[in-house]
């Protein structure tokens, strides 16, 4: 195809090649095609945005977070685009790949929280399983083909971990899980990306069309394999189709011009409706209204990419840090939730300083405080089992991956 | 490398040099916009509206005693909750909702009449919207009582709007009279049995801020006006002698039937020995009422201002956004009609300007650092169809300018250099060093066809045509910035252009293409460096000196547009605030005669309406946008909204349609209205912040990336 994707560009004939001018025109190259060498620190910055609007829900609870930034969208998205570049090498040991990559620190995580959830009398009993179907369930600990099961209430740990921290342990475990199964089916995934890109693209949220109109049903278990999937899957899908350069073939004004009046009229329609307890809907409740918000947001992200090679100058003091998060990700992710549940119950305590609980009780009603609390521990946490991911990686374990500048440029 | 990092050291003192107030000034005054209308709606209970009502449940959480209690309920304090009754032989008379404007004041007529008192529980909204009602009330020796701001069921609003809508109602209370009350009755309630599992912890709330709750004996049920012996039976104790608080309304409707129905009970009941009193007094308390003073009055009395104040100020902003209207639709309605008449004139198989004009022109080139681009314009130059000599005038360049040119050592191709001084003096320089009576003027980064110079000339064969304007299109039209102006562009030129020429008044040959008659710009003066936009200070000077200028839609010139908002904004601001420096040094021209004066009395006043007026008030269409999809009725906002842009994307079709564009772009339109609609109004309101305070604006010279000389088949 040599005829220019936008028609009317210049009128032909009209224009000489430019014979002796330099040439200066903007790098318009696809993702695919650009220069190999160093990170996009675009999608560093992203990532590690995230990770950190993550935290900050998990604390805050504010619905409207997931609206200013969709965080599960632009992870998954940004793993797709992962995937696809990948996928180049032979299937099988690629996804064993990720698999290794993706398990370890899970295992880590079931190594500790699950014989403490034993301890603390978490047993068959009242599970609603057999006592063989409840050991038999502990192996999603190891494959989390579906949701890791989890003791609740449990005595918990006075000052430390309250009644539900099983369930703050294996509750964001639903992203290794929908990760997991976005790994297992990517390459039938690119393959129909390839071929019918149009038509795979908002498959999953079509699905979620289907689901929303009540037409199928499944069990619990599954139904939240499902609708994860059918949630993230086109965000997947549209990190895989970033990378294999399939947005740069519309002109650059297409998407920015569409994708918000759609992203509007969904969220309209998302925050008008009423969630299951008949109260008014945010995003979360919405598995039709995140996968549109998420979706529309991503591409738009990505019709943007701008390509960093190098950090811009304002985000260069935080290089460092954003560096961190991304060589600790999954570390991040998997503890964030017990440090937040471990920064409330320790602050918790300062109620039995009389002083503090009669003078500033505002004070220890806030929010932000243990927020401040959970970061140090969060960095705990990547100190104690964040060698994981580079023993994942077969690289030397390092215990605080903060990219050390060299002498030269530490002095600016 | 090198180079960028220059030119990031050169723009830093130039983002000094913007105005502090670029942003804060304009913002603030859209803010306080859509506060007024904000404030406006709640005083007439428009936004925050809820007419929901929450169905009744179980009775678990209510202490039996109040049950079957009395009606007042003192729920405060640590201590079991107690409920009174009004005493024996005392009727308190409650009415709810108001105070209104008729109604209320019959009411206090009755009352007077009688020597008796009652409650009043008000809404927020109207005590807001009747400061008098209230003082009169209060003059009486009638008791108050709060009933919130907008009367909604509190059950279902969050414990921040239940603290809202009090603090609110006590604000208009304290302004209006100085007062606040502890006694308060929740919108739909009825008698202290009906407490449910919803309603009792409203109850508790607000006695745990300090409130009195006052239900009722008896509902007379007014409201639904059941004839004036329903209300007087119902009004009627049914114990004779027992103690009685009854439920009336004072708003909401036709209250004659209420009116009527006081004039027969009061007698009737005084003389069987009833006292009429407010409902603190009916349960044996003291007043409820409380003086307020110091910051809390003055904070009181400031809401009512504004309150009143944003009342008073919405008729005139229904009027400018009229005004407004007015015009966006008036200049659509001008152009859509003078652009057919032009297209079809011009367009005539049998129209000509005269005869053939062959003679050869001079092509005037300012250059100033144009590295990237002045390659292709030259040679896009060399293959024009006309005959033509090109100067191209180096107006102190600092990087490979003058080299590139003089390597290219292209026939027919003269460069002069000056010392840097600016475009207009470097055009002064190529019109003294011109051969030839027709000079076309262009830009160092402007690409021609090979006919654009011939189309451009053929107007001159009219001895009375002084100028001709181009049709200037934008080459980066991918990006989404791009892409916008582009529309633009295309709507500029195809609908402003033939409608400012059948007027015979067209305010600017562009500068990136535009062709003169030598004696008129001697006539003129050459270029002025009077004003920031020297290409329209010297189009308006030809049309004071008399000389027509035209539009030749055919003579296409293709140009680079600003790639950032940031790049955009300063070209804009120039132009802006040149063409408002070049209005006022031709403004004599209103006063002129002959052709002149018809430039002076058409073309400025259009000028000034739509490119000063019109653009300084159009944020309303989105403050009025916002309002109303968040606060009123976001479906019919939405297809007002959608109206306009509808009609926008009609004349824009056209527009396309007329210079042969694909009609893709228009995709962009939606969001290039939003945009653009706030980014010319922050640009206006800068420039007159300029105009006004006398600031001085330096050359700000775009960043070129010489895309448009990329040819597109790759």
């Amino acid at each position: 195809m040599t005829a220019p994707a936008h028609p009317g560009y210049l009128p032909p004939g009209a224009v000489r090649p430019p014979a002796a001018v330099p040439a200066t025109g903007p790098v318009t190259a696809t993702p695919a095609a650009r220069a190999k060498p160093g990170r996009d620190r675009y999608l560093d910055f992203l990532r590690a945005l995230a990770l950190v609007r993550v935290v900050f829900l998990h604390m805050f609870a504010w619905t409207w977070l997931p609206i200013v930034f969709p965080s599960m969208g632009v992870m998954f998205a940004l793993a797709g685009s992962l995937m696809a570049r990948s996928l180049s090498r032979p299937t099988w040991s690629v996804i064993r790949g990720r698999l290794r990559r993706l398990l370890p620190p899970l295992w880590l995580l079931g190594l500790i929280a699950v014989p403490g959830m034993l301890l603390q009398g978490w047993s068959a009993h009242g599970s609603g399983h057999s006592v063989a179907g409840f050991w038999g369930r502990l192996a999603l600990w190891v494959l989390p083909l579906m949701d890791p099961p989890y003791g609740d209430p449990l005595p918990g740990v006075h000052g430390l971990l309250d009644h539900a921290w099983g369930e703050h342990a294996a509750g964001p475990l639903w992203y290794l899980r929908a990760y997991l199964w976005f790994v297992l089916l990517s390459p039938l995934m690119l393959a129909l990306l390839r071929r019918i890109p149009w038509l795979v693209l908002p498959a999953p949220m079509l699905f979620c069309v289907v689901m929303q109109l009540g037409y199928v049903d499944f069990r619990p278990e599954i139904y939240s394999v499902v609708d994860g999937f059918a949630t993230y899957g086109s965000c997947w899908m549209l990190g895989m189709a970033y990378q294999e350069g399939l947005l740069s073939r519309f002109p650059r004004y297409v998407l920015p011009s569409i994708v918000p009046f759609v992203m509007a009229v969904s969220l309209w329609w998302t925050l008008n409706g009423t969630n299951d307890e008949g109260g008014p809907q945010n995003l979360e409740d919405s598995s039709l209204g995140q996968a549109v918000w998420s979706f529309g947001f991503v591409l738009l992200l990505l019709a943007a990419s701008p390509s960093w090679d190098e950090w811009p100058p304002r985000l260069k003091r935080w290089a460092g840090w954003i560096s961190l998060l991304n060589s600790r990700a999954v570390t991040v992710y998997l503890w964030h939730n017990l440090a937040i549940t471990a920064a409330i119950s320790l602050f918790g305590l300062t109620w039995y300083v009389p002083v503090l609980a009669e003078n500033v009780p505002w004070l220890l009603d806030s929010d932000w405080v243990p927020m401040l609390l959970a970061w140090p521990l969060i960095g705990l946490c990547i100190v104690a089992f964040g060698w994981i991911e580079d023993v994942a990686a077969k690289r030397s374990p390092r215990l605080f991956p903060y990219p050390r500048a060299p002498r030269s440029a530490r002095r600016r | 490398m090198s180079r960028s990092r220059g030119r990031r050291a050169a723009s830093r003192p130039r983002r000094r040099a913007v105005p502090p107030l670029r942003f804060t000034l304009p913002t603030v005054l859209l803010l306080t916009l859509l506060a007024t209308l904000l404030l406006r709606g709640l005083v007439t209970n428009e936004v925050f509206h809820d007419a929901r009502i929450n169905v009744s449940v179980d009775k678990d959480t209510v202490p039996p005693a109040l049950l079957t209690g009395g009606p007042v309920i003192d729920a405060r304090g640590p201590g079991d909750p107690k409920s009174y009754r009004a005493e024996d032989h005392t009727m308190a008379l409650t009415f709810d909702d108001g105070p209104d404007e008729v109604w209320t004041p019959q009411i206090l007529d009755v009352l007077a009449q009688y020597h008796a008192k009652a409650t009043f529980f008000v809404t927020g909204s109207m005590v807001t919207r009747h400061p008098d009602l209230i003082r009169r009330i209060l003059a009486d020796g009638h008791e108050i009582g709060l009933h919130t701001f907008t009367h909604p069921d509190l059950t279902l609003q969050s414990d921040r709007r239940i603290t809202w809508e009090m603090a609110q109602t006590q604000l208009a209370l304290a302004g209006v009279a100085g007062v606040h009350s502890a006694l308060f009755r929740p919108p739909y309630s009825s008698d202290a049995s009906a407490l449910d599992d919803l309603t009792w912890p409203v109850v508790k709330k607000l006695a745990d801020r300090g409130y009195v709750t006052a239900f009722i004996d008896e509902d007379t049920d007014d409201w639904k006006r059941p004839g004036v012996d329903a209300i007087v039976a119902a009004a009627t104790p049914k114990q004779p002698g027992s103690g009685h608080i009854v439920l009336m309304h004072d708003a909401g409707g036709d209250r004659a039937q209420t009116v009527a129905a006081l004039k027969i009970v009061m007698p009737r009941l005084q003389s069987e020995g009833y006292r009429f009193t407010t409902v603190s007094e009916s349960v044996g308390a003291g007043t409820s009422m409380s003086k307020v003073d110091g910051f809390q009055l003055w904070e009181g009395k400031l809401f009512l201002g504004l309150a009143h104040a944003a009342v008073f100020v919405m008729p005139a902003l229904i009027v400018l956004l009229a005004v407004v209207g007015t015009l966006v639709f008036g200049r659509f309605a001008l152009m859509l009609f003078l652009s057919v008449k032009h297209a079809r004139r011009t367009r005539r198989r049998t129209f000509s300007w005269g005869p053939p004009v062959t003679e050869k022109v001079t092509v005037l080139v300012p250059a100033y650092n144009e590295q990237e681009c002045i390659a292709n314009t030259l040679h896009s130059l060399t293959d024009s169809e006309h005959p033509i000599e090109v100067i191209v005038i180096d107006d102190g360049s600092t990087d490979d300018t003058v080299a590139i040119v003089e390597g290219l050592a292209l026939p027919g191709v003269r460069v002069i250099s000056q010392p840097n001084s600016g475009k207009a003096t470097a055009l002064n320089t190529g019109i003294a060093h011109a051969t030839h009576d027709l000079i076309v003027m262009m830009d160092g980064d402007t690409v021609f066809e090979p006919s654009t110079v011939r189309e451009l000339v053929q107007p001159f064969a009219d001895p009375r045509v002084g100028a001709t304007a181009g049709n200037a299109k934008v080459g980066n039209r991918d990006s989404l910035i791009g892409a916008w102006q582009h529309i633009e562009y295309v709507m500029g030129f195809n609908l402003d252009r033939r409608m400012y020429d059948e007027l015979g008044c067209m305010p600017t040959v562009p500068g990136a293409v535009g062709a003169y008659r030598r004696v008129a710009l001697e006539q003129a003066g050459g270029m002025s460096e009077d004003t920031l936009a020297e290409d329209t200070d010297l189009t308006m000077a030809l049309h004071v000196n008399g000389w027509k200028v035209v539009y030749t839609e055919n003579a296409r010139a293709w140009t680079e547009a600003p790639g950032s908002i940031g790049q955009l904004w300063s070209q804009r601001y120039r132009w802006c605030y040149g063409t408002m420096q070049a209005m006022w040094k031709h403004r004599g021209a209103v006063l002129a005669s002959g052709p002149a004066g018809r430039f002076g009395r058409v073309g400025l006043p259009l000028v000034a309406l739509f490119m000063v007026l019109a653009p300084l008030l159009a944020p309303l269409f989105d403050v009025f946008l916002v309002y109303g999809v968040l606060f009123v009725d976001a479906p019919k906002t939405f297809t007002a909204w959608l109206t306009v842009l509808v009609v926008q994307l009609v004349c824009a079709g056209y527009a396309f349609w007329l210079d042969k564009e694909k009609p893709w772009h228009l995709i962009s339109l939606p969001l290039q209205q939003l945009v653009y609609r706030q980014l010319m109004y922050l640009v206006l309101l800068q420039s007159w912040i300029t105009a006004l305070t006398g600031g001085r604006l330096r050359w700000q010279k775009l960043k070129r990336t010489g895309e448009v000389d990329v040819p597109v088949a790759v």
